[in-house]
């Protein structure tokens, strides 16, 4: 197979940082989970998990980083939350990607990086919220981010399992 | 296509050169920072209010203000009770509820969250993002940095069209009389399918890139620029205009 003889070229990076910063975006953007007591959540973690696990962790800082500052800049009235996402969602696919390859294919530790992306990402989120919005407005954020964060981790560990058995040559782009 | 936020038009906001306008992003945002008192907090807001009326039309409020008002509410109801210094304004019994510190504070919350908001939905509305990764790329932000944002940008429908594909196909496939659908039962299959599909375009994409001389080192050309009038001092007079304003109140500290 062609895949199976490339290898990690700086435009295979611009590639799958840009590739999945979009997939990002999209599952950001457009997929609204509806939850079962109300309100909806939104996917993007789940791809930052996913790209974290299965591509290490630069490609999860970068392309989760890029991917969710994109989709505010795409929303209109939370523009200006992009740099904020770049940073909080770039250090949780960082951190995650850290953990989860320190033994690849460890659930356990796959887990625990996922943890530690969700702390990062709604203390991060509660800090900026802190200072833009004051402490009441930001902590009412907090249980929809932590919700939001941990279905993105069990779906992200899922997801990427079935993607890695579905098409190997995955393996070995992590970089 | 992208989908993104800029409308056309011919405003002078539209006009006004990118690079401009995204050295006035910062700007925008240290400047609701400065001061601490409402009053010219709402001077500023108002301004931006204003600016987007006459350059963008009073309808283009009411989108991003109809996104706003669940968070404007929660910080007018929660920010006095978590503020309690000053005098007491509203409480039963000698018990402050309100004070005269927290309904200052959170008047300067709303008109700072307010007039950020606005301000930067007016600078990205007028500008077309490839407007704004060439101003980027004109600040010098690398050549790798802007062609990552631009084939996200160029893939973005595209990805959500799989999205949608996959989503009817599996919907096809799914028993619909379970009544609501299942987080992991649902997901997982069309997110492991439109991921594979993407995860193959990355060697493809690669393969491209390569192909078009992405990686060689000598030097690039480009057939896309930013589109310059002939002389950028009305941009650089009013970069200078639109900083006075921002930063008028600290004229007041001093």
């Amino acid at each position: 197979m062609v895949e199976e003889k490339l290898t990690i070229s700086p435009a295979f990076r611009i590639a799958s940082i840009a590739i999945l910063a979009a997939v990002t975006t999209v599952l950001t953007r457009i997929v609204q989970v509806p939850l079962p007591a109300r309100g909806y959540i939104n996917l993007g973690d789940v791809a930052i998990v996913f790209t974290a696990i299965t591509l290490g962790p630069f490609s999860g800082a970068l392309a989760g980083g890029l991917g969710t500052a994109l989709a505010d800049l795409l929303s209109g009235p939370y523009a200006f939350w992009a740099p904020i996402s770049l940073v909080v969602h770039g250090l949780q696919g960082l951190l995650v990607g850290l953990i989860a390859g320190v033994k690849p294919n460890n659930v356990l530790l796959q887990c625990l990086g996922g943890l530690v992306g969700i702390a990062v990402m709604a203390g991060g989120y509660l800090a900026a919220g802190i200072f833009l919005e004051g402490t009441g407005p930001a902590l009412t954020e907090v249980p929809g981010n932590l919700i939001q964060g941990a279905a993105g981790v069990l779906l992200g560990i899922l997801v990427a399992a079935a993607v890695l058995r579905a098409y190997p040559p995955v393996r070995q782009w992590r970089w | 296509m992208i989908a993104e936020l800029y409308r056309p038009g011919t405003s002078l906001l539209h006009r006004w050169d990118p690079r401009a306008k995204l050295l006035l992003l910062p700007m925008v945002l240290a400047a609701f920072f400065v001061p601490s008192d409402p009053w010219p907090l709402l001077a500023l807001a108002a301004a931006v209010v204003a600016l987007v009326i006459v350059e963008l039309g009073p309808s283009q409020l009411v989108p991003p203000l109809k996104t706003l008002w669940p968070i404007l509410a929660l910080i007018l109801v929660l920010t006095p009770p978590f503020h309690r210094t000053g005098p007491a304004v509203l409480g039963p019994a000698g018990l402050a509820l309100v004070t005269a510190d927290g309904l200052r504070f959170t008047a300067v919350l709303l008109l700072r969250f307010l007039g950020i908001t606005l301000g930067f939905f007016a600078i990205v509305r007028t500008v077309s993002l490839d407007d704004m990764v060439l101003g980027l790329r004109w600040f010098r932000l690398p050549y790798s940095a802007c062609l990552v944002v631009t084939i996200t940008l160029r893939t973005i429908p595209t990805l959500a069209a799989t999205w949608r594909n996959v989503t009817d196909a599996h919907r096809l496939r799914r028993d619909v009389s379970t009544g609501r659908p299942r987080l992991v039962q649902t997901y997982v299959p069309v997110l492991t399918s439109v991921l594979i599909e993407s995860v193959k375009a990355i060697p493809l994409l690669a393969m491209a890139l390569e192909s078009r001389g992405f990686g060689r080192r000598n030097a690039r050309t480009s057939y896309a620029g930013l589109k310059q009038g002939t002389s950028l001092l009305p941009d650089v007079l009013a970069l200078a205009g639109a900083v006075l304003v921002l930063f008028w109140p600290l004229l007041l500290v001093r």
